[in-house]
């Protein structure tokens, strides 16, 4: 790393946590202290430098095993730790954390109930869970604003619920119905929304959200205003060139773009420690010259704080930030995969933090949910879960003849700008000068 | 008004979009303070600032990303390839992205990815290819191959106007080598008309970008035994113009299919699928096809010339077909 590097980067931090001291302050702008006192706001930095908000850092990694003829994948370290409550969060209020609360239910629910329509034989192909993993969709996605951008990945359904979408949107989506939002057109969670919600639709490759949300970001800049753009990759994902490529390009022009690298330890059946031979996957960010943090992905609150951090940081013009979440995909990479690859001390482990569980002992220890409040709150997700698959499951599908429709946009459509006339510089109106005569090949 | 370059052509084209509409922007790999690897877009950041000439770090598929990130939000970016051949670097964004957006979450993406494509100026193998095929293929992009001066400044600011990916392939060989004289008023040209670049009763040439010149010179020379070429300059590669095809060949019931792209898997293929369904009881000869070897473009003067189809090639099939 170079000095200067280094610099830059602990300065970054410094601004940051300045900033969100001040916001928090500010009741303008939708969040204030919770009552926490700043001793347990006290961050831990790992060996280069990058600060690391969990409370427990789990001393682990995967190894190979040869036991008569089977390859296997087995634990060494010490996992028998119990989990710490969550981290007070700077920002949440008990109104908004009960609603991350509902959101992430609402997204466990959801997927529940794909699962059994998977089993019924109602979903056309596979599903895709995020069991595990729905504190950081869930709570990432409400750090931002209205006009802000998300790109999300299959398992961040429940940023799709936060953004507006409803669960019958993503069920019709799985069952191809006709009402789904790609109205049969694509699959699960491949759908997207430009002009209400804007949300950018992810493609089956992964890594090529983020130069594309990085252009988001910057055709609202042209146009004059700094937007948050929040997308996520997995630690599989964050092999890719195009990650590299897209986010690189972000940290370079000084894009609000937020990468949450979603360390969920298995990219199907392959180990983190086959994608990457950096212990966390944040020090990318020293390589990006971008700030970067480590949360516990099961925990919401560090989620949430980090991710509104970075998002102060894109509205100001600061550019990017690169957040690793740690945490792990408790199921297989689809419905079909019995995950039998994964050493079951890790499910022990992980299973003890399963975000909702976590989530709900906070609202219940902060008695900003009381145990009737809650069992009210958990049903009534459910009724909305069960009204929703109703709706989903009486939908048709589509007529198999509007299948070539919407191939090419007509040019009558009026394309909007989303956040007003572009910004340009004030020149005479002049006619383009002759070009030079030098060129590569002739 | 002065004669204008193929070159300079687009470059008029670009520079009067970005002063009609703010939207426009350029985004592309030395584009800026130096003006592009061929200079068509020197001197527009001066004009226009950094924001809209944007330099980027060497990544194709970040530059298609963000150029259809931004066409999100409204803004119609111009991405320049330094060259064409480098678009296989961005084939992911352009053909699972780019092209599948409107049709998937009705998204439309009014972009336009440009560049320097083919051969005949020793460029060796990486920069001189014609990958303009492997797009033609993607539904949902618009692929345009321009020919001539008046074409190329008209088809670039049809190509930034339309609500769609346009891949705009410009020939590198005819950058500085063919000139006229352009309209004075603000005009496009329509994407997916083709052109008859010379009225012929005897024999048909189906063709496009550079290999119209090649055209032209064997009806020159086959004008003076008498038989006369239609040459049909298709400029847009996709959508094509089935009804020009099938036009051309019911006027002279014989045809040669001729491109700079290699033969296997070429356009040439398809057209003949296309003359078969629509005009195939007008013809009175064999389709012929006449395209580059299928090799890779070699680099060495001899090598390339033996490689690309030529004014020879285009005479002695039009005699066989003429006698056939």
């Amino acid at each position: 790393m170079k000095k200067s590097e280094s610099k830059s980067q602990a300065k970054a931090s410094i601004k940051t946590a300045r900033r969100s001291s001040q916001s928090s302050a500010s009741a303008a702008n939708g969040s204030r202290r919770n009552g926490a006192s700043s001793e347990k706001y006290s961050v831990r930095k790992n060996p280069y430098g990058i600060l690391d908000y969990r409370l427990e850092v789990l001393d682990c990694r995967t190894v190979e095993e040869w036991t008569d003829g089977q390859f296997r994948y087995t634990v060494e370290g010490d996992l028998s730790a119990e989990p710490p409550p969550l981290r007070e969060s700077r920002y949440l209020n008990k109104q908004q954390s009960i609603e991350i609360y509902r959101y992430m239910l609402l997204n466990r629910k959801m997927e529940q109930t794909l699962e059994n329509l998977f089993k019924q034989q109602k979903v056309v192909g596979g599903v895709y869970l995020g069991l595990g993993q729905e504190g950081c969709s869930c709570a990432s996605a409400y750090a931002l604003r209205k006009g802000d951008w998300i790109g999300p990945l299959i398992r961040n359904q429940g940023a799709l619920l936060v953004r507006g979408f409803k669960p019958r949107d993503v069920m019709m989506q799985y069952m191809a119905k006709s009402g789904a939002p790609t109205g049969g057109r694509d699959a699960g969670s491949h759908f997207g929304d430009k002009l209400q919600r804007h949300i950018a639709a992810p493609i089956s490759m992964l890594g090529d959200l983020i130069p594309v949300l990085a252009g988001v970001a910057l055709g609202a800049r042209l146009q004059g205003k700094n937007i948050a753009c929040l997308t996520w990759v997995g630690d599989g994902g964050q092999s890719t060139g195009p990650t590299y490529e897209g986010f690189n390009f972000a940290a370079v022009q000084k894009l609000g773009v937020i990468l949450i690298v979603e360390n969920n330890l298995w990219a199907y059946s392959t180990p983190v420690d086959r994608q990457a031979a950096c212990k966390d996957l944040a020090n990318r960010s020293i390589g990006y010259g971008v700030p970067g943090f480590i949360v516990d992905g099961t925990d919401p609150n560090q989620v949430y704080d980090v991710t509104y951090d970075a998002a102060q940081r894109a509205y100001a013009g600061e550019g990017a930030t690169l957040i690793e979440a740690k945490m792990m995909r408790m199921r297989g990479h689809a419905m079909h995969d019995a995950a039998a690859y994964v050493p079951q001390p890790y499910f022990e482990y992980w299973k003890k933090r399963d975000p909702i569980t976590r989530m709900e002992k906070y609202l219940l220890d902060k008695r900003w949910l009381s145990a009737k409040e809650n069992s009210d709150l958990i049903a009534s997700t459910q009724n909305e879960i069960d009204e929703d698959r109703e709706f989903a499951d009486a939908s048709p599908y589509p007529e198999g003849s509007t299948a070539g429709e919407r191939v090419i946009c007509d040019n009558s459509v009026e394309i909007p700008l989303l956040y007003g006339k572009p910004k340009v510089k004030k020149a005479e109106k002049k006619k383009v000068g002759a070009a030079s005569d030098v060129a590569h090949f002739r | 008004m002065a004669p204008v370059t193929y070159l300079e052509a687009i470059r008029e084209g670009i520079w009067e979009e970005m002063e009609r509409d703010p939207a426009v922007f350029c985004i592309g790999e030395d584009i800026g303070v130096y003006g592009g690897a061929f200079k068509v877009t020197e001197g527009f950041v001066h004009h226009f600032g950094s924001e809209r000439v944007i330099d980027t770090p060497i990544a194709e598929a970040a530059i298609v990303g963000a150029a259809f990130g931004a066409s999100l939000t409204g803004m119609r970016p111009v991405a320049e390839f330094q060259f064409m051949d480098f678009i296989s670097c961005a084939h992911n964004q352009i053909i699972n992205m780019v092209a599948k957006a409107n049709y998937r979450w009705d998204a439309p993406a009014p972009l336009v990815l440009r560049g320097p494509s083919g051969g005949g100026v020793s460029g060796g193998p990486f920069h001189s290819q014609n990958p303009e095929t492997y797009y033609a293929h993607t539904p949902g992009l618009k692929v345009i191959c321009p020919a001539t001066a008046r074409d190329a400044k008209g088809l670039i600011k049809a190509a930034i106007r339309d609500n769609n990916p346009c891949l705009f392939f410009e020939h590198k060989f005819l950058y500085r080598r063919i000139k006229e004289e352009l309209p004075a008023e603000d005009y496009t040209v329509e994407i997916g008309k083709a052109r008859t670049h010379r009225e012929g009763r005897d024999l048909s040439v189906i063709t496009y970008a550079a290999m119209v010149y090649v055209a032209q010179e064997a009806a020159d020379i086959l004008a003076k035994e008498g038989i006369e070429l239609d040459i049909v300059d298709l400029r847009t590669v996709a959508p094509l113009d089935k009804e020009a095809i099938a036009k051309t060949v019911k006027k002279t019931n014989r045809v040669i299919i001729l491109h700079e792209d290699t033969k296997t898997g070429g356009l040439a293929g398809e057209i003949a699928a296309v003359i078969n369904e629509l005009a195939f009881d007008d013809l009175d000869a064999p389709i012929v096809r006449i395209a580059s070897l299928d090799i890779p473009v070699p680099f060495s003067p001899p090598l390339e010339k033996f490689f690309l189809p030529k004014v020879e090639d285009v005479v002695r099939e039009a005699r066989r077909l003429r006698a056939y």
